[in-house]
């Protein structure tokens, strides 16, 4: 008992260790590079696709918006979940997040992906407010963005006849704006996407 | 500066009690609240203890997108807390709702609608490195000269 | 009439043992506890409702954001599902890797678990111990996903990454790590006296109990079911050669020590799948059809069960989760609770039944 006791006593009464109590810390755990932090961009050039926007699972995390010259995904954090599919998804290497786009290189993995419209032609209210927004009609038909009437065929969705029609499916770049636009959830994009992995083949 | 409130300072920025409230997370921020204790991270180390009693709190972190039902009790929970006093809104839900803020879910965000938050750490979930650092450094800014700032 | 309940004792919404909120109402004569009751609803989000009309990969994220502790198997079980409906084979590569992220997360969610439960009855050194040595787990977790709590780790046909052969080493190395200190702990639990003491004979729930009750998981287990273990109708479980284990007395020491043996069997379970992995692809692609399939997988806390209907471009129509928290928090309430001779033993007892409020809930 007195031997453990006076132990303990010389043990603490040591300069280095009174030293090594009071002031030294433990050194901050650093984030290692396999973690998946908000996706960065590589500089490449982004070509307006808006895969990233298509695939993005939270409402409001990635926009591609348009800079001097060229375009540019613009990540927010506080709505970004940091998962990673918008580096996955887009083609040209724009985003880069951890490991991922290193081993979507090395394993060849990707997603492919077709759109298809939907209308619910009962909660539909023909207001034409998707055809207004729709990033693609307004470069179709500058007059239809601009003005709410249009008479070009060559758009994704338009009212015509009293009722709201697809006219050109395969033009649809999945970008959910028509969904938000909507009033009354009667138009949805369904994305299908297909996980993918070309082995042993490709580059 | 009088002396009394520099020692004030000092008290201050040594001692941080941390209080966590879950007004309708899914849990991970919580778990990396909690991760935040473990030896590895070793909080107490820099003075904060996590003992989630309001009434001898400091700083009150947020997790959750914010349930209906936490109405009316997260501001008493708010009130609790002893002057001075900070909220940090840990996670992405309290600052934006995260995935569950679309049409038709039971939340409410932000949280900042609610009570004063002073910061917020983004982040689904975020490292506890992050919240470690965040309560490091906010803390002792807000609590600096409180009692100047106040008369 | 003789007043037989003195004081209503309530427990919560607030507690600093509860990780969230939840309330027990307890009827309690001197301090011995004769009936509880919970009180749930604090964190509802409706997550079930904002599922419906959106494709897979928006789904898997809502999943997955029902629990955060055992994120993984969320994700495993809805995506099986998925592929149930539209007859996606997996590869065989995939699949065991499937398994080592589920059994990690089994294992963090066990030790976290075991560290609450420790944290309950004040035995703070080996609580810490515990989640230090979690945070092995939780690193391994992000050396084959990339994140630590949400993964997002299965995609239909498949996982996201592989595991790479410069970190199989790291991986091994820090199973022997978790499995040679896990030893130490269990034998500072098992011949602690003062642990035994608070865990021995509390919160008993016999096995005709919890049949009554519809216990799930460990609790199930605990008490002499092993059966209630759906991996054993897992494929790969069953190729790898699963058994499940179980404890007969019921008690808060059972429940704790099926756990810590869990976290044996899940290293073992790695073990085997890396030792069977044989290089391949990680994806078979495939989209999802229409059809509806029920499906269930263990999650750390039992059985996980989602209904799913989906139309013809892979949305979900309709979809139902049923987490297995809310049946061991009736048959903790209801049976575990009745008879426990104090209330530090309430906060305890209900730990060791592992309950998740924001899976139950959603």
């Amino acid at each position: 008992m007195a031997t453990s006791l006076s132990y303990y006593l010389r043990e603490m009464a040591r300069g280095e260790w009174l030293r090594n109590f009071l002031f030294v810390k433990t050194a901050p755990y650093e984030t290692p590079p396999h973690f998946r932090d908000y996706p960065r961009l590589t500089g490449k050039e982004c070509t307006h696709c808006l895969a990233c926007m298509m695939i993005c699972p939270t409402p409001g995390a990635i926009e591609v918006l348009k800079e001097d010259e060229g375009w540019n995904p613009v990540i927010y954090p506080g709505h970004c979940i940091r998962c990673g599919l918008c580096v996955e998804a887009c083609p040209e290497g724009v985003l880069m997040s951890g490991r991922i786009l290193e081993s979507q290189f090395f394993e060849n993995t990707g997603y492919t992906w077709t759109f298809h419209l939907t209308v619910d032609s009962t909660l539909c209210m023909r207001c034409g407010n998707c055809s207004v927004a729709c990033p693609v009609n307004k470069e179709e038909d500058p007059q239809l963005a601009a003005t709410g009437t249009g008479e070009n065929d060559e758009v994704i969705m338009r009212v015509k006849g009293g009722e709201l029609r697809i006219l050109h499916e395969e033009k649809c770049t999945g970008c959910k704006t028509c969904e938000e636009a909507c009033p009354n959830s009667a138009i949805r994009v369904a994305r299908v996407i297909e996980a993918i992995h070309t082995a042993e083949e490709g580059g | 500066m009088s002396f009394l409130q520099s020692i004030k300072n000092t008290v201050r920025s040594k001692s941080i009690h941390v209080s966590y409230v879950n007004v309708g997370s899914c849990n991970g921020c919580d778990i990396e609240v909690l991760a935040m204790l473990a030896p590895r991270y070793d909080i107490e180390q820099y003075g904060i203890y996590v003992h989630n009693n309001p009434r001898e709190a400091d700083v009150l972190l947020v997790t959750g997108a914010f349930t209906p039902q936490w109405e009316d009790k997260l501001k008493s929970i708010w009130d609790k807390i002893p002057e001075p006093k900070v909220a940090i809104a840990i996670g992405n839900c309290p600052i934006s709702g995260c995935v569950f803020n679309r049409r038709g879910a039971y939340v409410d965000p932000p949280v900042a609608k609610h009570i004063p938050i002073a910061a917020e750490v983004p982040g689904c979930p975020p490292r506890p490195t992050e919240i470690l650092n965040a309560v490091l450094s906010l803390a002792p800014l807000v609590f600096k000269d409180y009692e100047e700032k106040q008369s | 009439m003789k007043k037989t309940v003195d004081v209503s004792l309530p427990i919560g919404p607030l507690h600093p043992c509860f990780k969230e909120p939840a309330r027990i109402r307890c009827e309690t004569k001197g301090e011995r506890v004769i009936s509880a009751e919970m009180d749930l609803g604090y964190v509802k989000k409706g997550i079930e409702r904002i599922m419906r009309g959106r494709p897979w990969q928006e789904v898997m994220f809502l999943a997955e954001r029902i629990c955060g502790i055992c994120s993984v198997i969320h994700n495993m079980v809805c995506i099986e599902t998925l592929e149930k409906i539209s007859d996606i084979e997996v590869p065989e590569r995939a699949a065991y890797l499937r398994v080592i992220v589920n059994e990690l997360d089994r294992i963090q969610s066990h030790i976290l678990a075991n560290f609450s439960y420790c944290y309950t009855i004040e035995h703070e050194t080996l609580g810490m111990y515990l989640l230090n040595l979690r945070e092995t787990a939780m690193d391994m977790l992000e050396l084959i996903t990339g994140a630590r709590v949400t993964c997002a780790y299965m995609v239909p046909g498949g996982v996201r990454f592989d595991l790479r052969d410069e970190d199989r080493p790291t991986l091994e190395a820090a199973l022997d790590h978790v499995e040679h200190e896990l030893r130490r702990y269990v034998g500072m639990f098992e011949h602690g006296p003062l642990v035994a003491q608070r865990s021995k004979g509390v919160g008993i729930i016999s096995r005709e109990d919890v049949i009554e009750a519809h216990g799930v998981g460990p609790v199930a287990r605990a008490s002499g079911i092993p059966e209630s273990d759906r991996r054993c109708e897992h494929p790969t479980y069953q190729k790898l050669g699963f058994t499940p284990l179980s404890y007969e007395d019921g008690d808060n020491y059972a429940r704790v020590m099926l756990r810590f043996d869990e976290v044996f069997q899940s290293i073992d379970l790695i073990r085997r799948c890396l030792a069977n992995m044989v290089p391949g692809p990680i994806r078979g692609g495939g989209t999802i059809q229409a059809g509806e399939a029920t499906h269930a997988g263990e999650a750390p806390r039992g059985e996980l069960t989602y209904y799913v209907k989906t139309d013809e471009y892979g949305r979900i129509v309709d979809i139902a989760v049923r987490t297995p928290s809310i049946m061991n928090i009736e048959s903790c309430a209801h049976y575990m609770l009745e008879g426990v001779s104090s209330a530090a033993d309430v906060t305890s007892t209900f730990i060791s039944a592992d309950p998740c409020i924001a899976c139950t809930e959603r």
